[in-house]
């Protein structure tokens, strides 16, 4: 070799080698990172699970890979029972299994709301296509639908089972009383019995004098009013102050001080939100009991 | 067997690792790969300080997009209905779907950052003076089209900052006078930014452009080796003395025979000494060897660390605050909200005056430069020389100016275009739960 | 650096190189094989047990005949295995209404182009009480479930 590429081959020769080994690095760094998995684990233990309690031909079965209830009707893709493996085994495995293997603590209301037919985002909200914790549970800005936990419902002061409620009427919207909504049911009540129609249009019914609440859950949070609110600037905050006394919120208001409790101002709220843009197929729509007046 | 395998292994190979200069001409002249290297390179194009191999820079990105690209069509779908949920799918449920989907984003983002280096490189080393002007302006398509590309790739996932970010984009595009309106109805293929706007920049992103892009860069090469390879060469050239060699020896015919003479000898300050070249293959192909591996574990390690971003799906209702342009065209947006003109009752457009006006000026100012320089041609091939400062300046000035825009439009405008330092915090916005 | 050892690191360098080469293809063919498929589960639940009258009951939706003798159930594919289309029953055997494919109650091939028996799924009672089928897996022709005696 002459002088001249003896040099060059000298002066690359290290620094190719280097970023060979970090090629091989890197490259190793992503079958890792593709195989460490943060539902593997839930997988296996699960099986393990499954075999300990006596469900040998489960077990047996058992295939570790991303689960998924893909429901083409309403566009559900739901991987939470990727980690969330027990979901389906209420009655056969143990109610107090660790989560997230834990079974689904509502049987009844699963015998009514198959995992089949709903899958688990249109009931507690979050990201159903994702399969990290994290992205599933908390996806922050990249999703729009907040799963509905119990830190969520405790910072207004509910129940989980309260504050879901409000996925409840997104189909049991028509309905004027539901078993298992009794915080929709009072709201309900409440609207009749508080004359909120006189002013407020819903539904094509009520006065034309107040803003019309037929979607009164897709309001933009962003154009409403907030500088007489205490506390966090949510859309539910804004009309939970207007149950208390809507005075206080907007001092021009014409809206009287109805003065209700807390719970039943969570309860109207709660309804507020439920009111969406949603459309389901009819198999999704509950049937109006026979004897319902519009 | 070990001998035979060996011998199977040269013959595969021979030409990346040639025994001899003779060789290694051989091999620029039967591989595929290799024909269109010059059978040597001066050590000067080798220098890493000259270029900084940022044009080969760029082409290694072009590969690793073009490879990511072409994996990544099995798993999209350029549908409104079906996109976004296909880009979760890749994120989550496609084996290695977020690694790929990262380094794609990521070698495009950087694709955008290198070209204009390189082309930042070229016009300081004067190196588009005299027959380069041509490459020049393939080039100046090549940075069009690049940035044509990032901007119709960026509206595939359909998410919020997509669709957001293509609005933004096209009204831009849509000040242009007389032609504005027609150039954003024929991007969006309607009014709105919808299933037609989608549809056709995904034809443009995986066909039209790749295609124009991998055409125009052979032309680029070619022209290189045309021009007689980088403008480093040609500084120093008048230095270089003509110098009569020796004659060489060889066989010439007579009416009485053969008889030993001299043959043609070329002169010219053209030819390269030998003692300055190297041959392509291997030390040439080494090098390019490198930079790839350079540039791609760069990518992969930023894929490994850094997700492409994604927020919400699409949702033409609602805008989020506040929406901004892509960070290479952010510089626009900055100047089409701060140079709109009102003088009485006569508004002159912001949209005309920052975003059509000052970009076209700028495009033609690029275009014309090489036949508008008056600078001697000693100053080919040299950074920074000192007879072309002002032009150097001027350039550099307003690349800074553009990144100074493109820093404040992207970390300093906060809600409702705001302007907040880095390390105030922005308002939360509100939300409905 | 003597030549020997250098001779050593191109080879690691080399090998390190194609290796991490070889392991992108790797990954590149995995990613083509989906990790979750927009079907419809090959493994699902029916009604009860008791929902069932005995003899042979066409499940539509799910191409397939659930077949009860006292209490014991088994399950037989409707796919036709010529081409694939819905066979239906006839009280004494199973016929292909597109190419004439016949079969006898076991699902075995009477006549008709079929090149095999109908198949038998496995079939089992799930932890609530329910006929799970599993259409992925197929079991031999004779087999069945018994249901457990009440208790």
């Amino acid at each position: 070799m002459e002088p001249l590429e003896q040099k060059f081959e000298r002066r690359d020769f290290g620094w190719l080698f280097a970023m060979s080994i970090l090629f091989f690095g890197l490259v190793a760094a992503g079958l890792w990172q593709e195989y460490k998995t943060a539902w593997r684990p839930y997988q296996e233990r699960f099986r393990l699970v499954l075999a300990q309690q006596g469900q040998l031909r489960q077990a047996r079965s058992f295939s570790v890979g991303i689960q998924q209830i893909w429901i083409p009707d309403l566009g559900v893709v739901d991987r939470c029972v990727t980690c969330h493996l027990g979901y389906d085994y209420m009655g056969v495995l143990p109610a107090d299994l660790a989560q997230p293997l834990t079974p689904h603590p509502l049987p009844a209301l699963i015998h009514h709301h198959g995992f089949n037919r709903f899958g688990c985002t249109p009931c507690h909200g979050g990201q159903g296509w994702a399969t990290e914790t994290t992205a599933a549970h908390d996806p922050g800005d990249s999703w729009n639908d907040p799963m509905l936990t119990p830190r969520l419902a405790a910072s207004y002061q509910m129940t989980v089972g309260e504050l879901l409620q409000m996925r409840c009427n997104f189909c049991h919207r028509q309905e004027q009383t539901t078993p298992g909504m009794d915080a929709i049911n009072l709201a309900k009540q409440l609207y009749q019995t508080k004359k909120c129609a006189v002013c407020h249009m819903v539904d094509g019914r009520g006065g034309h004098s107040a803003p019309e609440l037929t979607y009164e859950g897709d309001v933009n949070p962003e154009l409403l009013d907030f500088s007489h609110l205490k506390g966090p600037h949510t859309l539910f905050n804004w009309e939970y102050q207007h149950f208390i006394a809507a005075s206080a919120l907007l001092p021009t208001t014409a809206m009287p001080d109805y003065g209700m409790t807390p719970p039943q101002a969570r309860a109207m709220t709660l309804l507020m939100l439920s009111w969406k843009h949603l459309t389901y197929p009819p198999q999704y729509i509950p049937a109006p009991p026979p004897n319902h007046s519009p | 067997m070990n001998r035979r395998l060996q011998a199977w292994w040269r013959k595969g190979l021979w030409a990346w690792n040639p025994a001899s200069e003779r060789e290694s001409a051989e091999a620029i002249v039967r591989n595929l790969w290799l024909h269109w290297f010059p059978a040597k390179v001066s050590q000067r194009s080798m220098s890493w300080s000259y270029s900084l191999w940022l044009g080969t820079a760029a082409a290694c990105l072009l590969t690793i997009l073009t490879v990511t690209g072409v994996m990544l069509m099995f798993f999209y779908t350029p549908s409104i209905e079906r996109a976004y949920g296909s880009i979760k799918d890749l994120q989550y449920a496609v084996s290695f779907g977020r690694l790929l989907r990262n380094q794609h984003r990521w070698a495009a983002e950087g694709m955008v950052a290198i070209v204009f280096l390189h082309m930042a490189r070229v016009f300081f080393t004067a190196a588009y003076r005299g027959p380069r002007a041509l490459n020049w302006l393939i080039g100046v398509i090549l940075l069009l089209a690049t940035l044509l590309l990032s901007f119709t790739g960026y509206l595939l996932p359909w998410d919020q900052l997509a669709f957001w970010a293509i609005t933004v984009g096209t009204s831009i595009a849509s000040q242009a006078p007389i032609v504005g309106p027609t150039i954003r109805y024929l991007l969006l293929g309607g009014h709105l930014v919808g299933q037609q706007t989608l549809l056709r920049f995904y034809v443009l992103h995986v066909f039209f452009l790749p295609a124009l892009i991998w055409i125009l860069f052979a032309y680029h090469m070619w022209r290189v080796r045309k021009d007689g390879g980088l403008a480093v060469l040609e500084s120093g050239r008048a230095a270089r003395l003509m110098q009569p060699k020796a004659m060489p020896a060889s066989k010439s015919y007579s009416l009485f025979g053969l008889t030993p003479g001299t043959s043609v000898a070329v002169m010219s300050s053209m030819g390269l000494e030998e003692s300055e070249q190297v041959p392509a293959s291997p030390t040439l192909t080494r090098r390019i060897a490198l930079v790839f591996l350079v540039v791609f574990n760069l990518t992969l390690a930023l894929a490994l660390l850094f997700d492409a971003p994604l927020q919400t799906i699409a949702n033409p209702a609602v805008t989020p605050n506040p929406a901004k342009a892509p960070w290479y065209f952010v510089w626009l947006q900055e100047l089409v909200a701060s140079t709109t003109v009102r003088l009485g009752d006569f508004t002159l457009s912001g949209g005309l005056l920052g975003g059509v006006l000052v970009p076209v000026i700028l495009l033609a100012l690029l275009v014309a430069w090489p036949f508008l320089d008056r600078s001697s041609r000693a100053c080919e091939g040299l950074w920074f020389a000192k007879e072309r400062a002002r032009q150097n300046l001027t350039f550099l000035a307003i690349s800074l100016a553009i990144a100074a825009l493109i820093f404040i439009g992207v970390f300093l405008r906060g809600p409702y275009w705001h302007l907040y330092w880095l390390t105030t915090p922005r308002p939360t916005m509100p939300r409905v739960l | 650096m003597d030549s020997h050892r250098r001779q050593l690191l191109r080879w690691f360098g080399k090998g390190s190189v194609v290796a991490a080469f070889l392991a992108q293809i790797g990954a590149a063919a995995r990613a083509f094989l989906p990790n979750v498929l927009y079907e419809p589960p090959t493994s699902f639940k029916l009604d009860s047990p008791t929902d069932y009258p005995q003899g042979y009951t066409f499940d539509s939706e799910h191409r397939l005949f659930v077949i009860r003798q006292a209490d014991r159930f088994h399950v037989i594919s409707a796919i036709c295995t010529h081409l694939g289309c819905t066979v239906q029953w006839r009280g004494t055997e199973f016929d292909c209404p597109c190419h004439g494919s016949r079969f006898r109650p076991d699902g075995s091939v009477i006549g008709g182009p079929a090149p095999r028996p109908l198949p038998w799924f496995e079939v089992s009672l799930s932890p609530d009480g329910l006929l799970e089928v599993d259409s992925a897996q197929t079991v031999p022709a004779g087999s069945s479930l018994k249901l457990p005696a009440k208790a």
